[in-house]
């Protein structure tokens, strides 16, 4: 299973991403890691480049909010992407917010899967069960 | 003319700057107050020197700063530079100045130095009669260096590798190292009409479990890149680590190898400081738990012998710190330092032998590399990985090497990746943690080890 991971924007908060990095290799997938600072058609392209199944956006700015606006958009220009399973997770806006108000919006934008301010490991539990539902996987075994 | 004449000619035909006279600051630097040398007080101090953080938009913000500094009895005054400077993005920088200015809010997070230009910012430093240490986080300083210098700034910090690793995604390597060797040698020529200017390089790195190796392999290859070209006057660093042992032992190890390379090239005869930065991670938002870990610091420091301490403040938590809290810092640890007599002397051979064995190895597989220059060795180890920072955010670090805390503390490398880690070492790293546990956990551990003093 090959997942597309990276900070979104002018973020060059690079801890998150280096752990995200870690586990999703100890839980055996194929991570392409473009590392901080990286905008939203490199995600995009690189997702196309190595046919992942999963993009997996990170922020701790909270600037992903500026843009997750333009997911759709964007998406709808590439042709391949309808079945990718789009996740965001981090500090997923400036300030303070309502979890529930900031998870509905991002699911608006084109996200299946949002974590606002939870722990890494709820978080990759949350698309080992997608993927299972989507009967991507088994039980057992992501690789 | 020279070369590199005709390189500072064009650097500083910039449409920010107002003409620069390099006659008029070479006349000036000659004639200049031995007070405003940092290398002066190194030679005649008695104490540690304490120096702050801290840089504001306008000159007038800047000013009050100082005042207070002084009133608060300061060694070393901080001028620390804004964002879109560092970046040489000067227009921004000339537009948030006038935007600061022109509206009680600040909209630069330093002193836009260029903005201000040398001869205004001479008149403050001149004022004051200190020394003042510039720091930044630029990966092309020429400019900003020459400024600096001009003002009557004798202290430069930063360097190719630890401005640019912990700071950069993608700003080229290679021309980073070109850059800092054009720095080099305007302080080495500008050391040579009056007390040397110093040159610091920046140890804290990532401030993310850097295993102490890894920091003092920098440091010192940061050091000779600098004697090379002709600096007589270099303050290695590195910032409290979670451990007072490994604090001790990486000061011991530091000042042993850092006389030992420099006399390797023939530079035996620079002057080699060491400096102490206060704990640069995560700060407990608890203000007084702040203020209890930054004289935890001061007294390490000590134990460590350092020669100048950079300090916090008890707002580190929640962003840039007023001039008042900045000030209170320096009080206090003027006054930890004052009452700090008496410091046993502790020494861990066993440690010392370890990290000492770790050092040279890497040193020595950087010298092994078969390019031509130092500068190309040490990228290319850069580039191969024998080089590791951990959580460094540029594409061109390996990001192999794994590291974790031990029972008391200590960082320890469970993951070497290309680093030549020697086998005997690195089995001691491993045999001090728990190495049973999962990934899941291991992972854990390390987001507790990193927000250990929260």
């Amino acid at each position: 299973m090959k997942v597309v991971t990276g900070v979104v924007g002018n973020d060059i908060h690079v801890v998150a991403n280096r752990l995200i990095d870690l586990s999703l290799r100890a839980r055996g997938y194929d991570v392409y890691n473009l590392g901080v600072n990286t905008h939203l058609q490199e995600f995009f392209d690189a997702v196309v480049e190595t046919g992942a199944e999963v993009l997996m956006i990170s922020s701790l700015n909270g600037e992903a909010e500026g843009w997750g606006r333009e997911v759709r958009l964007l998406k709808s220009k590439y042709k391949s992407l309808d079945d990718v399973i789009m996740m965001i997770g981090g500090n997923l806006t400036v300030g303070s917010g309502n979890a529930e108000d900031i998870v509905a919006r991002y699911k608006n934008y084109g996200f299946d899967i949002v974590c606002h301010q939870m722990d890494l490991n709820t978080g990759l539990d949350m698309l080992q069960d997608l993927l299972e539902a989507r009967g991507l996987v088994s039980e057992e075994a992501i690789a | 003319m020279s070369l590199l004449q005709e390189e500072r000619d064009i650097i500083v035909s910039n449409e920010f700057v107002d003409a620069f006279d390099f006659a008029e600051v070479a006349e000036f630097v000659t004639n200049a107050s031995k007070e405003l040398f940092i290398s002066h007080h190194f030679k005649n101090k008695d104490k540690m020197l304490v120096q702050p953080r801290g840089g504001f938009p306008t000159y007038q913000q800047q000013f009050a700063l100082y005042e207070y500094f002084v009133k608060a009895n300061v060694d070393v005054l901080p001028l620390t530079i804004d964002s879109n400077t560092r970046l040489n993005d000067y227009a921004t920088a000339q537009k948030m100045l006038r935007l600061s200015e022109e509206n009680d809010k600040d909209m630069l997070n330093g002193y836009p130095l260029i903005i201000h230009g040398y001869r205004t910012t001479r008149n403050m430093i001149t004022n004051f009669d200190k020394p003042v240490s510039l720091r930044h986080g630029t990966p092309d300083a020429r400019l900003l260096v020459e400024t600096a210098i001009a003002s009557g700034i004798f202290e430069i910090e930063g360097g190719p590798i630890t401005y640019l690793l912990p700071y950069s995604k993608n700003f080229p390597l290679d021309k980073a190292f070109l850059y800092w060797k054009y720095v080099e040698r305007v302080c080495a020529n500008y050391s040579e009409l009056n007390e040397p200017i110093n040159r610091e390089s920046f140890g804290p790195l990532t401030a993310t479990l850097v295993p102490p190796c890894i920091t003092i392999v920098i440091q010192l290859l940061e050091m000779l890149l600098s004697l090379e070209e002709g600096v007589k006057s270099f303050s290695v660093s590195f910032a409290q680590q979670g451990s007072m042992m490994q604090d001790i032992v990486t000061g011991a190890v530091i000042k042993k190898l850092a006389k030992h390379y420099a006399e390797e090239i023939g530079c035996g005869d620079a002057t080699i400081n060491l400096v102490y930065h206060q704990w640069m991670g995560a700060f407990p938002t608890n203000m007084d738990y702040a203020d209890q870990l930054i004289n935890l610091a001061t007294v390490i420091a000590s134990m460590v012998g350092a020669d100048k301490i950079i300090t916090k403040t008890r707002q580190e938590a929640t962003g840039i710190p007023t001039k008042e809290a900045n000030a209170k810092t320096v009080a206090d640890t003027q006054y930890t330092l004052r009452i700090l007599n008496g410091l046993p002397t502790v020494v861990d051979e066993e440690e010392e032998e370890i990290l000492t064995q770790e050092v040279m190895a890497i040193m020595e597989a950087v010298f092994n590399d078969p390019a031509d220059t130092l500068w190309r060795k040490v990228f290319n180890c850069i580039k191969s990985g024998v080089i590791d920072v951990p959580f460094s955010p540029h594409i061109i670090n390996q990001n192999e090497m794994i590291t974790i805390r031990d029972a008391q503390k200590n960082i320890r490398i469970i993951e070497r990746g290309n680093v030549p880690i020697p086998d005997k070492c690195y089995e001691y790293e491993r045999a001090q943690c728990d190495l049973t546990k999962d990934t899941t956990s291991i992972v854990n551990d390390i987001i507790h080890d990193i927000g250990i003093m929260q």
